[in-house]
């Protein structure tokens, strides 16, 4: 066995064992603020066994282990539908990009550690009513005031903001420069004066998303975490960070065998629904597709292995995995006729039908869009044209609004 | 087997480049669409120089004893160029039902031929529709084949042939040396490809395999050849991707690029998707030779590198406005070569239903 499937057999085991306590059972009928309540529990319990920041620097309170560790950790834990989403996005980008650009060590350390354990969350306030595929585009603006900076404007479609303690924010400090160049990154206190956070209410009933209003929220110039104008180059860094992260080839919908049991359970023209042509299409189809990018995956596991950078063909992970969930979860709602009108807001997305497909949409959507996914593709990888922008060169507070 | 290339492998994928590129050409490829019965000579000697045909083959009856894998990159690189000659997939599937199923006096008789390239191989199991029919048209009595097999690719060129034929109410899969059978020319829109129709009377047959494990063998043989063919796809899907980008990378329309419509790029980036699925679909497949998941894992590469091919030649003439249908220019001869690979070794339906099959244990 090698080292990895070594670590492999551990943390299943590990996992397994916390079934029990953090499984989809033991979570069954609890309010979100019970869960997350549970959920900090989980996250602490993983910090205690090792499996906390894997792969961060150890002098963090990180494991200091490799990326491999890592995705092969989230991969084993993704099966078992513990609540550890809740810190997903904290964990995920505004932590390391803390742990890259913060300037004073030993807050940093604190603040690590905290979040590792499940104490502190915290939010990455980027999206804007006026910018989102268009990140450079945002209008809330910090202007300097005596020491430090004063916030005002509004953010969209932040993550967990009302449980958050912190958050990452870009905001507009100079609108008299090309839109790009006038933005700086900060962090800032939830809790502070002059926040408030309204919660969104999406489709599929849930309200993890917010509406983040700053009302002459007053910050000290040490929350910077960028020069003064070179608040995009970090959003990106944010962005870039954990690009190889663990992927779901069902877009993190049900698994192909759930439908191929449905099509064995219901009954299309006095048969099996799996004795369909069509059906039969749609599952072959959708197995090729998801071989597809599990072997994209396993190729890109093997190359990190053997000390090589994988190739970008992991981008289209999302943007594939996600579009055929969508459609598969159709199908199998209109396979089961007019016995298909059922939801249930507390069914998980990766074990029904209809809580998939009714937020499937919004993996569309958040961390990029199908469409600038395929911006990103076309002009990153395959060297096309950027799109016409009419907005290049010109300084933020001269365009049209 | 691994699913990362290592040095060697990348060196074939290089080294069969070059020499392709090198040596073949559309001026050459146009006019063989014209008659039937010919294909790239050129290939076909390159092949058995640089000991393609040789490569998969053990090495004690004159083969290199490499792989899927290798085979696979050197399809990869012949769907780039299009080089024509049917019987790297063909030859090989011949040489594979022998090695696998054949005899030791049939290994020795068939094998060192096949591996030089002097002997031209043909796989012969289709009966119309059907890849793999539950009744051959083709029967076998008394050492003897009577009926027909349809569509063989290569079947023009062919020494022998591998048939899939009915054994009194079993299945049975035999070797038949093509002199004493009748080829009946199909004028394809694909004629390098050298599809006819072979008609076999009374014609002189050695059995490999006979009774029910005849059908596992000959849909294994279809797997091997299916690998290599959705390899040959992805090279072709991939060389129209890079055909498409190019162009809309110079061509202008409105003042600007075509690259720059979102329209175009869009599409140029779905079909950077499809490749790469399809790819990576052909790594796995070649690298599960000899597992239990082999079967339905070249169901797989199949299914994606026929969507890749297909659509990128379907597209990559669409982005090229007029000239994208001109003879002159040739991309037609990837939309044909995209169709005749997409039937050769069974078509969508067949291995759509392999892999459900496979799946599910339903069978259609
Ligand atoms: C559940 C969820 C959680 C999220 N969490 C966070 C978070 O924690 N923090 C945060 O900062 N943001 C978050 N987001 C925001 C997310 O990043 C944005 O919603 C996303 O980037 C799209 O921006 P938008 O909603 O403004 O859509 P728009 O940018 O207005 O896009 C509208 C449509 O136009 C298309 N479009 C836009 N630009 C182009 C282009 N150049 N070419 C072609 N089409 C284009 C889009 O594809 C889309 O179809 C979240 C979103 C969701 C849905």
């Amino acid at each position: 066995m090698s080292n990895l499937e070594a670590y492999r057999a551990k943390a299943a085991a590990w996992l397994e064992s916390m079934v029990p306590t953090f499984g989809k059972e033991a979570r069954k009928g609890l309010s979100v603020e019970e869960d997350l309540a549970v959920g900090r529990k989980y996250q602490r319990a993983k910090f205690d066994a090792g499996y906390a920041g894997i792969n961060w620097p150890t002098e963090f309170g990180g494991q200091g282990l490799g990326h491999l560790e890592k995705v092969t950790f989230d991969t084993e834990e993704m099966k078992h539908g513990f609540p550890s989403f809740y810190f997903g996005i904290s964990l995920g980008m505004p932590i390391p990009v803390l742990m890259q650009f913060g300037s004073d060590k030993e807050f940093v350390k604190e603040r690590v550690l905290k979040a590792l354990k499940g104490e502190e969350i915290w939010c990455q306030l980027f999206s804007e009513p006026a910018g989102g595929s268009d990140l450079a585009g945002l209008r809330t603006r910090a202007e300097a005031d005596g020491n430090g900076w004063k916030i005002n404007g509004q953010k969209i479609w932040t993550s967990w903001a009302q449980y958050c303690d912190y958050g990452v924010i870009v905001v507009r400090t100079d609108p008299n420069v090309v839109k790009h160049k006038g933005l700086t990154y900060f962090w800032v206190d939830m809790k502070a004066p002059g926040v408030t956070v309204r919660p969104i209410k999406l489709v599929g009933g849930d309200s993890h998303v917010n509406e983040v209003f700053f009302d002459d929220v007053k910050i000290t110039d040490d929350h910077r975490m960028s020069p003064v104008g070179g608040g995009f180059a970090v959003a990106i860094a944010t962005l870039m960070i954990e690009r190889y992260v663990a992927t779901d080839s069902a877009g993190f919908g049900p698994h192909l065998d759930l439908f191929v049991d449905l099509a064995k359970e219901v009954e299309l023209n006095g048969k099996p629904a799996i004795e369909d042509g069509r059906i039969r299409q749609q599952i072959a189809r959708n197995f090729a597709m998801r071989s597809g990018l599990q072997s994209i995956t396993a190729r890109a596991m093997a190359m990190m292995q053997a000390g090589m950078t994988p190739g970008p063909e992991g981008s289209l992970n999302k943007l594939v995995a996600v579009r055929s969930r969508q459609k598969l979860s159709e199908l199998a709602i209109d396979l089961q006729g007019s016995g298909g009108f059922g939801y249930d807001d507390h069914a998980s997305q990766k074990e029904d039908w209809t809580s998939s497909w009714i937020n499937a949409p919004t993996g569309r959507i958040a961390g990029g869009s199908d469409e600038t996914l395929l911006n990103t593709i076309a002009e990153k990888i395959l060297g096309l044209p950027q799109d016409h922008r009419p907005d290049k060169g010109v300084p933020f507070n001269q365009i049209p609004a | 087997m691994s699913i990362l290339y290592d040095e060697g492998q990348q060196a074939i994928a290089t080294e069969s480049r070059r020499v392709l590129e090198a040596r073949v050409n559309k001026d050459e490829l146009l006019p063989l669409l014209e008659t039937t019965g010919r294909y790239h000579d050129g290939f076909w000697t390159t092949a058995k120089e640089q000991g393609w045909t040789a490569l998969a083959l053990p090495e004690a009856y004159g083969g290199l004893d490499l792989g899927l894998i290798e085979l696979g990159l050197i399809a990869h690189q012949a769907g780039r160029s299009l080089s024509g000659a049917p019987f790297l997939t063909s030859s090989f599937g011949a040489a594979k039902a022998i090695e696998l199923y054949g005899s030791e006096e049939q290994k020795a008789k068939y094998l060192p031929g096949l591996a030089s390239g002097e002997t031209i191989g043909a796989v012969a199991f289709a009966s119309g529709a059907s890849a793999l029919p539950a009744a051959p048209a083709v029967t076998l009595a008394d050492n003897r084949l009577d009926g027909t097999a349809t569509g063989v690719s290569g079947g023009l060129a062919a020494d022998i042939a591998v048939v899939f034929a009915n054994s009194s109410g079993t299945p049975a899969l035999v070797i038949a040396e093509l002199a004493g059978a009748r080829r009946n020319t199909i004028d394809s829109f694909d004629n390098s490809r050298l599809f006819a129709d072979l008609v076999f009377q009374a014609t002189p047959a050695e059995t490999l395999v006979a009774g029910d494990a005849a059908r596992d063998a000959a849909l294994h043989v279809l797997a091997l050849q299916a690998v290599i063919t959705a390899h040959e796809q992805a090279g072709g899907a991939e060389v129209m991707m890079e055909i498409a980008r190019d162009y809309a990378v110079t061509r202008k329309a409105f003042g600007q690029p075509i690259g720059a419509f979102q329209s175009i790029k869009h599409r140029i980036a779905e079909l950077y998707g499809h490749v790469e699925l399809a790819r990576a679909n052909c790594i796995h497949a070649a690298s599960r030779e000899g597992q239990a998941d082999f079967v339905t894992a070249a169901a797989a590469a199949r299914l994606s590198a026929t969507e890749a091919y297909d659509t990128a030649s379907r597209d990559c003439v669409q982005i090229h406005g007029g000239m994208g249908v001109t003879w002159e220019l040739g991309l037609h001869l990837h939309t044909r070569r995209a169709r005749s690979l997409a039937i050769e070794q069974g078509n969508l339906f067949f291995w759509e239903d392999v892999l459900v099959d496979r799946l599910t244990g339903e069978a259609a």
